[in-house]
């Protein structure tokens, strides 16, 4: 396996020429500038290195919609909590999903009053479980790309016994965010395209924010001198009055992307209209399971029951706002007070990818 | 309806909040001052049991000791009170008692009294230890003289014990030489507590790591503290585990280490006395207390911004002490 040393990409004399680099870039712009990621990752890292510390005061960071629980809808998660309550079944999710609220409860909730839910860390993890499991399992699967390519592959590739389903909260990020650029909810100066997320869809697939949008955009992994290169090769672009896509995560991101998770997610999902939390519905961002696989498939084989009156937010939260980077969670009124991890009232205070979260973790009041 | 969940034994922000509300315990000390006397217990839950450096018994007596020596004393007398499912091997259950006489002799601790019960088949993960301890307060050492630009210092490198467990319990195989530095600090703490230093606090940062320690040291504190992420020390194994895992080696368990802070013009010669033993080969002054951020942890990164380090929640690694 090839190794890479991570404390090169955190190296402080890097760190410091990268800095004074985008000082001086900085410098020629002729106005300040809003930089948006599109991955919870990165806001971990920006406010595990302070990276935002790093910055001149023209040029800002916000964080877009990159927390695949965040944008989980109410509606899926009221409709399997439903059904884990009503009927005699399994369900399996990840750890982050937990805890995130429904328009009555979250799932940890559901667990006191009975329901059979169970964490688990992957895909595989759940399909292990089923193994084992004397009733029938289901797997609330969410996640983008990311966690869709692995979900795709285990359908397609390895043997699964008769009691394993999987309900798709699947969502693909590069038409989400096209569509919330075009509808001008988000607005930005430059875009990072996200590391994990492009390791699967590869880059070429965000040429059209480029054509459509004269956004300039550059991948960035995860170390704080993968952040800073992105910002300073955007402030370049915008410079140059060239924008284009630039891959600063060369190690792990290439343009075409990788085909065989490609394949596995074109061969077992299709692309059809979600709801995103709190922002509605998107076209042709939803993975939905093929025909082929409804045998797998949660929502033909079980009665699920959608309500239409679901609740995306509750009273006085403005997630909704924080994942488009509209606003900064400490906007937030309830934000660190009625809003803490412990007692998460909004979607983005509970994931280790969601902004409320990171800035709660990382002591910003 | 409120329920124990595993987070409130995670030491952490809520188990806190455990012992304040419903055990309405003014002060959460691990060890309480009687006269010259220190007294302290803790119960050891460990999965697996045995691991890398050490088992359930060498925890049980270090965990105790250290407690002692954290308020000052010479620890002195030790119970100890085994609870057992049955069916457990008897041969693991003489290498723990085995391990606990060795560790009790390496600490010049006797385990003078104990009590044993056995539970049914699949109502304990094999058997669960508690140790309580009796020391003579050499000089008592209780954090109230704590100021403003006292010296913070810790006993070596952060994080391993926390990091050896997952790694052997979840056979991430990350690292093949790390193992839990689990150990008595009599040695170590002795000579740093007769000493005439103005030594003004030690706690060993267990669960939680060096984050709630700092934390604990300022609740409710009119001064905060600050450390440097730089002068940390952090074995390179475990930079690189928690750098894959998502969890800082601040907030990772340490089972052979302590947090000191002594007066300003004390720092050197204390640094001085810990490198002296073996268990402080990597001792190093990490920051100090100020009046700037009161109640708050502030970590310098080695890119010089700045962040707080929070009171850990709850613990990202369940029953590993």
């Amino acid at each position: 396996m090839k190794t890479v040393n991570l404390e090169l990409f955190n190296n402080p004399n890097t760190v410091n020429k990268l800095s004074i680099a985008i000082k001086n870039e900085s410098e020629k712009l002729n106005k300040p500038i809003k930089i948006m990621h599109i991955c919870g990752t990165h806001e971990n890292s920006i406010v595990r290195y302070g990276i935002r510390d790093l910055l001149p005061k023209s040029i800002t960071v916000i964080a877009g919609p990159g927390c695949p629980v965040c944008v989980t809808s109410s509606k899926d998660i009221d409709a399997v909590i439903n059904l884990s309550l009503k009927k005699n079944v399994k369900i399996l999710t990840f750890g982050d999903m937990l805890k995130v609220p429904g328009t009555e409860m979250s799932f940890y909730k559901a667990k006191s009053l009975g329901a059979d839910i169970k964490m688990v860390y992957s895909v595989f993890d759940a399909i292990e479980l089923a193994r084992s499991a004397s009733k029938p399992c289901i797997f609330f699967a969410c996640g983008f790309e990311t966690t869709a390519a692995p979900t795709a592959s285990a359908l397609r590739d390895i043997n699964i016994p008769d009691n394993f389903f999987i309900y798709s909260a699947h969502k693909y990020t590069p038409n989400g965010v096209y569509a919330l650029l075009k509808s001008g909810k988000i607005n930005m100066d430059g875009l990072i395209l996200p590391g994990h997320a492009s390791a699967i869809s590869g880059l070429k697939v965000y040429e059209r924010f480029v054509e459509d949008f004269n956004i300039p955009c550059a991948s960035a992994g995860f170390e704080s001198v993968d952040v800073l290169l992105s910002v300073l090769l955007i402030i370049k672009q915008i410079n140059n009055k060239k924008p284009k896509i630039e891959n600063g995560y060369k190690r792990v991101v290439n343009y075409e992307g990788n085909k065989n998770a490609q394949k596995a997610l074109e061969d077992i999902f299709y692309l059809t209209n979600a709801v995103w939390r709190g922002l509605g519905n998107i076209d042709l961002t939803g993975y939905e399971l093929r025909k082929e696989y409804a045998r797998f498939d949660a929502k033909k084989q079980f009665d699920i029951v959608y309500s239409d009156n679901y609740i995306e937010h509750q009273k006085g939260c403005r997630c909704n706002e924080v994942i488009l980077g509209n606003i900064n969670p400490t906007q937030c009124p309830l934000y660190a007070k009625l809003c803490t991890p412990q007692n998460p009232v909004g979607p983005c205070m509970v994931s280790d990818e969601g902004t409320c979260k990171n800035w709660y973790d990382g002591g910003i009041e | 309806m409120n329920k124990i969940t595993l987070d409130h034994g995670s030491g952490g922000k809520l188990t806190l909040e455990l012992i304040e509300t419903v055990f309405k315990a003014k002060n959460g000390l691990d060890s309480a001052i009687i006269e010259d006397i220190a007294f302290t217990t803790d119960s050891h839950s460990i999965n697996p049991l045995f691991f890398k450096g050490g088992n359930i018994g060498k925890l049980s007596v270090s965990g105790t000791v250290n407690d002692l020596l954290c308020v000052g004393a010479r620890p002195l007398y030790l119970s100890s009170a085994f609870i057992i499912e049955a069916g457990f091997d008897m041969e693991k259950l003489e290498k723990i008692v085995e391990s606990m006489t060795k560790e009790a002799e390496n600490a010049n601790v006797k385990i003078v009294c104990g009590d044993t019960k056995v539970v049914e088949n699949g109502k304990c993960d094999g058997v669960y230890i508690n140790t309580s301890g009796i020391g003579k307060i050499i000089k008592p050492i209780d954090g109230q003289g704590v100021k403003d630009k006292d010296v913070v210092i810790v006993s070596g490198t952060v994080g391993d014990h926390g990091f050896a467990i997952l790694n052997e319990r979840e056979n991430l195989n990350l690292s093949s030489s790390l193992k839990s530095d689990v150990s008595n600090l009599t040695h170590l703490l002795v000579p740093l507590i007769e000493s005439e230093l103005d030594i003004k606090f030690i706690r060993d940062p267990t669960r939680g790591g060096l984050a709630m320690c700092l934390n604990e040291l300022c609740y409710n504190r009119d001064f905060g503290v600050e450390i440097y992420e730089e002068g940390i020390p952090t074995r390179e194994d475990v930079r690189v585990m928690s750098e894959i895992l998502g969890i800082e080696p601040y907030y990772s368990a340490n089972e052979g280490k302590v947090v000191i802070v002594s007066s300003k013009e004390d720092a050197d010669k204390a640094l001085h006395i810990l490198k002296q033993s073996e268990l402080g080969k990597n001792a190093a002054i990490i920051g100090k207390i100020t009046k700037d951020n009161p109640k708050k942890v502030v970590l310098h990164t080695k890119f010089d911004t700045k962040r707080i380090l929070k009171m850990p929640i709850a613990d990202k690694m369940p029953r590993i002490c």
